[in-house]
């Protein structure tokens, strides 16, 4: 029977380290960015949200986290969200909740400082330089956003919105191993800052989580054999 | 000099005074497009506070480490490894939270605050942690170690959150106006402090949070120093009215 338990226990770890089950899952900061949205097409003009108006995100992404690997010294990078149609506009007095379809993608690209496009948004998206100077570089992660909802108040100028955020591709995908790769993302959106350019919606600040990985102990077969005897 | 014309050299240097005024203080755009400071993150903490309820008359505190500076702070390095950049809100006392009923969906919280004042620090060593249940031993304290490099009073505060976000996310923001601390003149504009609009996403995602805190933040200020309409000289100016 001890051997029995012991043979089980040494199948479940891996290579002689046991997982430990932390108290709750864990999650972490892949990426964090900021940047302004427009909608684009325009079914419905001059009420954001409505439905059928396409959503999309352009901007900066000053921290990025490993397993991901960045050089900011010789490398800007920039997202694009895009792919996201309002399928749903509910509005109760000053809060209005957006629901869109998709799946959209959340886009991150890496452009030489030197001979790459400096990044401009432009006015009244898109323009000549805008997506186009966010999205020339190497796409180094591509994830899917499903579930996405924006919830803002026209009261306040502001808002939030929130989505699950799958990675799927880009030249580092192979970084994050597959038990991480499905996580989520979410931003803070305002309207009340003089600098939001002209032609966009909001200012956007937002960040992607991924699973923490699991954490693990190193220990021995004779370590393991002892707890069972 | 009769009265006729000096009533009329007094009215062109009121307009001329309006005018060099209104032209100082046009908002076109702000002069920065990106964020001065970037945060990730910060913890927001206060008594008997919930991601839906503040009680009124409490006050809540905010602790973060800043990740970038951007123009016109740039010269400072967040990433220095002998240096961390810190930064504690204090002073915020609560209005309570107002509630506001969404169906088929749930409830928004809405919470403003009055007052508020920001201190940003630059420490020595990188020592600023999160300690669970604050105030503690570390916070605010390892937040506030170090050299004040900017302060300022917070404006209009507020946090929205919700009953049926699936993420648990919501957002929260203010503005600030800059009165002081080492690098006071970078973010001053002809000797006048600029407004910077604090802002940001909010969650209280269990997987994400540390015991003993509300929120966590992920944010940024924006320098919102507003530009003048046009570029002109004093004597341009004059020749207008003359």
């Amino acid at each position: 029977m001890r051997r029995f338990a012991t043979t089980l226990l040494l199948v479940a770890g891996i290579a002689g380290s046991v997982a430990i089950s932390p108290a709750r899952a864990q999650e972490q900061v892949l990426l964090d960015y900021f940047g302004f949205d427009f909608e684009s097409p325009i079914v419905v003009p001059n009420t954001f949200g409505g439905v059928g108006n396409g959503y999309v995100g352009l901007g900066e992404v000053p921290l990025i986290n490993p397993p991901l690997v960045a050089d900011y010294a010789n490398f800007q990078y920039s997202y694009r969200i895009t792919g996201l149609t309002a399928i749903s506009r509910l509005v109760n007095g000053d809060f209005v909740v957006v629901d869109y379809g998709g799946p959209g993608t959340l886009t991150i690209y890496e452009d030489s400082k030197t001979s790459g496009t400096p990044l401009d948004y432009g006015s009244n998206p898109p323009n000549a330089t805008a997506p186009s100077t966010f999205i020339d570089g190497t796409p180094i992660l591509i994830g899917t956003l499903t579930s996405f909802r924006f919830i803002y108040s026209t009261f306040s100028g502001s808002g939030s919105y929130e989505s699950d955020f799958t990675i799927v591709g880009g030249t580092q995908l192979a970084n994050i191993p597959v038990p991480q790769r499905a996580g989520w993302q979410f931003a803070g959106v305002t309207k009340n800052t003089l600098s939001v350019p002209d032609g966009y919606a909001h200012q956007v600040k937002g960040e992607a989580m991924i699973p923490a990985p699991t954490p693990t102990r190193s220990s021995s077969w004779g370590q393991l054999k002892r707890i069972y005897r | 000099m009769n009265r006729s014309v000096r009533q009329g050299v007094s009215m062109r240097r009121l307009i001329l005074s309006i005018t060099v005024a209104a032209l100082a203080l046009v908002p076109l755009r702000a002069a920065q497009a990106g964020p001065i400071i970037d945060w990730d993150p910060a913890f927001f903490y206060e008594q008997d506070a919930t991601p839906y309820n503040s009680v009124p008359g409490h006050e809540l505190f905010i602790v973060g480490i800043i990740s970038v500076f951007g123009p016109p702070l740039d010269f400072l390095n967040a990433s220095d490894p002998t240096k961390d950049y810190t930064f504690y809100l204090h002073g915020l006392i609560s209005n309570g939270t107002a509630v506001s009923s969404f169906p088929p969906f749930g409830n928004f919280f809405t919470t403003t605050y009055n007052g508020g004042v920001i201190e940003i620090y630059e420490g020595t060593p990188r020592d600023a942690v999160f300690d669970p249940f604050p105030p503690n031993a570390n916070v605010p304290s390892t937040f506030t170690n170090g050299t004040l490099i900017l302060s300022g009073t917070m404006v209009s505060f507020y946090w929205q959150s919700n009953d049926f976000s699936r993420l648990n996310t919501g957002n929260a923001e203010g503005h600030i106006l800059w009165t002081g601390g080492a690098y006071f003149n970078k973010v001053s504009h002809n000797e006048l402090p600029c407004p910077s609009l604090f802002t940001g996403g909010l969650t209280w995602r269990p997987s994400l949070m540390v015991d003993g805190y509300v929120f966590r933040h992920q944010g940024k200020l924006d320098l919102d120093c507003p530009t003048v309409a046009k570029s002109s000289t004093w004597g341009r100016v004059k020749t207008m009215y003359r």
